[in-house]
């Protein structure tokens, strides 16, 4: 839930350029336009598969799959819970964040100092991560310590201590992460986002109020770890290099004795579609940081691959449209992106821009029209071809290392996809047709559908929003 | 996967580490996995350096070339000019027109990016392994000469101007404290400028200093060129003497004296931040100088002190006394302990609230810091630190489609000209005794080493007040 910046971290990527296709300069290309060179075509590509794995389910319901991969000597350890956001009582939302912290703070017969010192001696840190619908628990390990892990990672999920006496000081955290996180344009965007189409659905709020979170009790934390926790509700991937049975023998005897707990409750929202303009006061900023956008098919939908290659034509690729007219044509922004953001069997598209505040309206503008651009005639061939190969060679490196393979496997397992889903994944990206994007567009990146949220200077934006506030259909 | 720490402070070159001879023998570590890198090295005539490492693992490469010039050189008149001319590098050369290169990449189903760091500009391509071609091509063909317009500079100030924005101007905590450390604790106007620029400055900008920078600066014989992943090298190399092999060497001019004066008095300032509502702190000492043994037992003080939930700030700071949630930092924030050459700080930093004084915190500080200058760690807390380096480092090497590796490869070659040094990196760290993180611990973590920067919320009049210096 709360994914505000751990500070510092994301700035590293300062200077991180996002660049994108755009029209040919054609004073400078005129000096050489006869002897221009044409790069080399390159071989034909080389054959891949997803590396094999192995999938089994322990009695208990647990499920693990295996992975063997790469020759660099370390493990990677993921246990995926079906135990989020979704999962908490209305008066105490942020009780899944606080309880994920309280796993770190030691087991029955650990301190929380030896925990990390345990995971630290294996050359790793126990890693805890919640989100809307699972709590994560992981840990990359030097591959001789990878059967240690395994019973480490057990005991933490099946014999956490959970202790008041680190309550107050999580709460503490957590209230001055939120704290923070208000103070980001980026994520008040986002959370005014998330409750425009979420409403009261456990979606729509990214950000716990401070009133339940210092309502939390340790009970509340112990309960829900008793009602959401189980091997039934789990996944256990190991990825890297170690030792199948020994690692088979260990994972059934260290989580063996975990219970099966209680079934996932599916709760699976209805987002609202419709045209809404809210904006955030932020007076004096130089900047505004736009996010719009609404519900798409979710990763069930026989679209979900189609929709993929839409998305990275219209905004979600450096070369693609909208970033290419706003950047590097306008100048407008830096680092503009759309995407389609997905939770369980629940997806929605959106485009998110900081522009400069006296571009706002422009900036708008320019994004509908691109939008509208493809509404209105397919893409070329030659520009759907070149999306269908980034998105094709991105598959080969999203399948590159110990976690990204993770990452895919889970993403089958977690929206319930067919066995078959990343094996004819490639093959799906490049049988989509220029007519079927442009349908694809028209049918649900509809702008009067939209929801619009504007973090900016209103003294200075207010006017430049008039076309697109609510009640005006946007253009 | 990832500590929580945005950076995994890691270890250090030590060619000095002979000076160690006779320590004792460290233990866990010397585990051998038998994990090596293949390097294939060597210079092309217009003495451009080639690192080659072949991987099958996933079918795909990783092609990085680095030039030697960093934001620590740049015009001192031109605050950001390096990070804006890296940017120029996309907007054309003698065969792709604006944006054509990048079209190029993605349309042959690959990723790149460009980095500006203190002490290089780099680009990368991420790609299928067939592609490997097409991608020295384009490198070769923008190492060939640029080729831009006065429109194309004008939309990159726009767009930088944008960049520096929405990274520090419009955001709480923006610029703190990798871009603002620098200027408070350095004294040498290389290290101490502001490295993003002056919006100013990056204004002014005009398309011949573009033109002169690139000729001063992007030549073969001041750059280092490295190919990882699933390649042939007998023939990346016929490819990159075909492709590289013409372009024209040029008179570099020496790297300016960039050497910080000894600090002998602990430095305080304070920033107002009109976007913050949490203060904020960060401490920054002074590292011992590059590939002495010193510099290497920093290294692993940096894992002990900062990587990791067993790390002692995060003990003291965070699970004792609760005054943050989260302890950042590192070697160099803006990159690793690796990938620069100059002088450089280590930095913590926290958030914490408004009701703890920061001389409390800094108490604290202190008390780690003192108990690692009075008495040498033992050997298991030096094992644990060795485990997490040995760790750390093949996750670098594992990172991000090969780019990880590369960069290692790449600034070795750059700086050290031998990036062979990737299979040393561990035994080199193994040299590093209790007695010797002790020492370093004296001479370096001492209060007139630091300076301390604290980050004050201010009641905004306006969120575009620009964070000034006091």
């Amino acid at each position: 839930m709360i994914r505000m910046m751990k500070n510092g971290s994301a700035l590293r990527k300062a200077v991180l350029l996002l660049a994108t296709a755009g029209l040919a300069c054609l004073m400078c290309l005129a000096l050489h336009a006869q002897e221009k060179e044409t790069p080399p075509a390159g071989g034909p590509p080389k054959p891949f598969t997803i590396p094999a794995h192995e999938t089994y389910t322990l009695p208990n319901g647990l499920k693990v799959t295996l992975v063997p991969y790469g020759n660099i000597p370390k493990a990677t350890l993921v246990l995926a819970i079906r135990a989020g956001n979704i999962n908490e009582p209305s008066q105490i939302r942020g009780i899944a964040d606080i309880t994920g912290e309280l796993l770190k703070e030691g087991t029955a017969s650990l301190s929380a100092r030896e925990l990390a010192e345990a995971a630290a001696n294996m050359g790793s840190s126990l890693g805890v991560q919640v989100d809307e619908d699972e709590t994560t628990l992981d840990m990359d390990v030097l591959s001789e310590d990878a059967p240690a892990a395994v019973k480490l990672l057990a005991d933490v999920i099946e014999h956490p201590k959970l202790p008041e006496s680190e309550l107050p000081r999580l709460k503490a955290t957590m209230l001055r992460r939120i704290a923070v996180a208000k103070t980001q344009p980026g994520l008040l965007a986002e959370a005014r986002f998330r409750k425009i189409l979420y409403g009261d659905h456990p979606y729509g709020e990214i950000l716990p109020a401070e009133d339940d979170v210092n309502r939390m009790t340790i009970e509340d934390a112990r309960k829900f770890y008793a009602a959401n926790f189980g091997a039934g509700r789990a996944h256990l991937y190991v990825a890297g290099k170690f030792h199948s049975a020994e690692m088979k023998k260990g994972i059934a005897a260290a989580f063996a004795s975990w219970p099966r707990g209680s079934a996932v409750v599916e709760n699976i929202p209805k987002p609202k579609a419709e045209h809404v303009l809210q904006t955030i006061d932020r007076p004096g900023a130089p900047q505004s940081t736009i996010y719009l956008g609404l519900p798409v098919p979710n990763a069930t939908d026989p679209n979900t691959v189609p929709l993929v290659v839409m998305n990275a034509l219209l905004g979600g690729s450096f070369g693609s449209r909208i970033t290419t007219n706003i950047r590097e044509q306008k100048g407008y922004t830096y680092s503009p992106f759309s995407q389609i953001s997905r939770r369980y069997h629940d997806a929605y598209w959106a485009e998110v821009a900081d522009v400069t505040t006296a571009h706002t309206g422009d900036s708008l503008k320019e994004i509908f029209a691109e939008i509208h651009r493809l509404q209105n005639a397919p893409p070329s061939a030659e520009e759907l071809r070149g999306i269908q190969n980034y998105l094709s060679g991105l598959f080969l490196i999203q399948n590159s290392t110990r976690n990204a393979l993770i990452g895919q496997l889970r993403f089958v397992d977690f929206q319930g996809l067919p066995e078959d889903y990343l094996k004819t994944y490639v093959q799906k990206i490049n049988a989509v047709t220029p007519v079927e994007v442009q349908k694809l567009a028209a049918q649900y990146i509809k702008p009067e559908k939209m929801s619009i949220v504007v973090v900016g200077d209103s003294a200075k934006i207010a006017e430049q929003l008039v076309p697109y506030s609510s009640g005006v259909a946007a253009k | 996967m990832k500590s929580r720490f945005g950076v995994r402070g890691v270890l250090a070159m030590a060619l000095g580490a002979g000076l160690l001879v006779g320590a004792p023998s460290p233990i866990a570590a010397a585990e051998d996995d038998g994990f090596h890198v293949p390097v294939e090295y060597y210079k092309l005539p217009n003495g451009l350096r080639v690192t080659l490492s072949p991987d099958h693992n996933s079918p795909t490469i990783c092609l990085a070339v680095y030039y030697r010039i960093g934001f620590r050189i740049e015009p001192r008149d031109r605050t950001g000019f390096a990070h804006l001319f890296e940017h120029m590098m996309f907007q054309g050369s003698r065969n792709l027109g604006k944006m054509e290169f990048i079209k190029l990449v993605q349309q042959n189903g690959g990723v790149l990016n460009g980095s500006t760091r203190f002490d290089f500009t780099n680009y990368f391509e991420i790609l299928p392994a067939n592609k490997l071609e097409t991608a020295l091509w384009a490198e070769a063909d923008r190492m060939s000469g640029l080729a831009v317009t006065e429109e194309n500079l004008k939309n990159q100030q726009g767009v930088v101007g944008n960049e520096v924005k929405v990274n520090v101007l419009n955001r709480p905590y923006g610029g703190f404290p990798w871009l603002d450390m620098p200027q408070y604790a350095n004294t040498n106007w290389y290290n101490a400028h502001n490295f993003y620029g002056d919006l100013k400055d990056i204004e002014s900008a005009k398309l011949d200093e573009v033109q002169s920078f690139f000729k001063t600066y992007y030549a073969p014989n001041n750059a280092s060129l490295v190919v990882v992943g699933d390649f042939e090298p007998a023939q990346a190399r016929q490819w990159i003497a075909k492709y590289f092999g013409g372009i024209k060497a040029e008179d570099v001019p020496p790297i300016p004296d960039l050497t910080e004066p000894k600090q002998e008095h602990e430095k305080r300032a304070t920033k107002m931040d009109p976007l913050a509502k949490k203060p904020a702190l960060a401490i920054a000492y002074h590292m011992p100088e590059r590939n002495t043994p010193e510099y290497y037992a920093m290294g692993l003080l940096s894992e002990l002190l900062l990587d990791g939930d067993d790390s002692l700030l995060h003990q003291e700071l965070v699970q004792k006394k609760g005054f943050t949630g989260n302890v950042s930092g590192g070697i160099n924030l803006l990159g690793t302990p690796w990938n620069y050459s100059g002088p450089m700080l280590f930095i913590a930093n926290l958030v914490y609230d408004s009701s703890t004084p920061p001389d409390t915190i800094l108490q604290s500080i202190d008390g780690v810091m003192d108990s690692l200058r009075t008495k040498p760690v033992d050997q298991k807390t030096l094992d644990r630190m060795l485990v997490k380096g040995r760790s750390a480092i093949y996750d670098t090497i594992g990172s991000a489609g090969g780019f990880g590796l590369a960069d290692l490869l790449a600034s070795f070659a750059l700086f050290d000209d031998n990036p062979a040094r990737v299979n040393s990196i561990i035994q080199d760290y193994e040299k590093v005794t209790p007695a010797l993180i002790q020492k370093t611990a004296q001479e370096y973590l001492r209060p007139e080493n630091r300076t301390i920067l604290l980050l004050q919320p201010q009641q905004a009049q306006s969120a575009a007040a620009a964070p000034a210096k006091q």
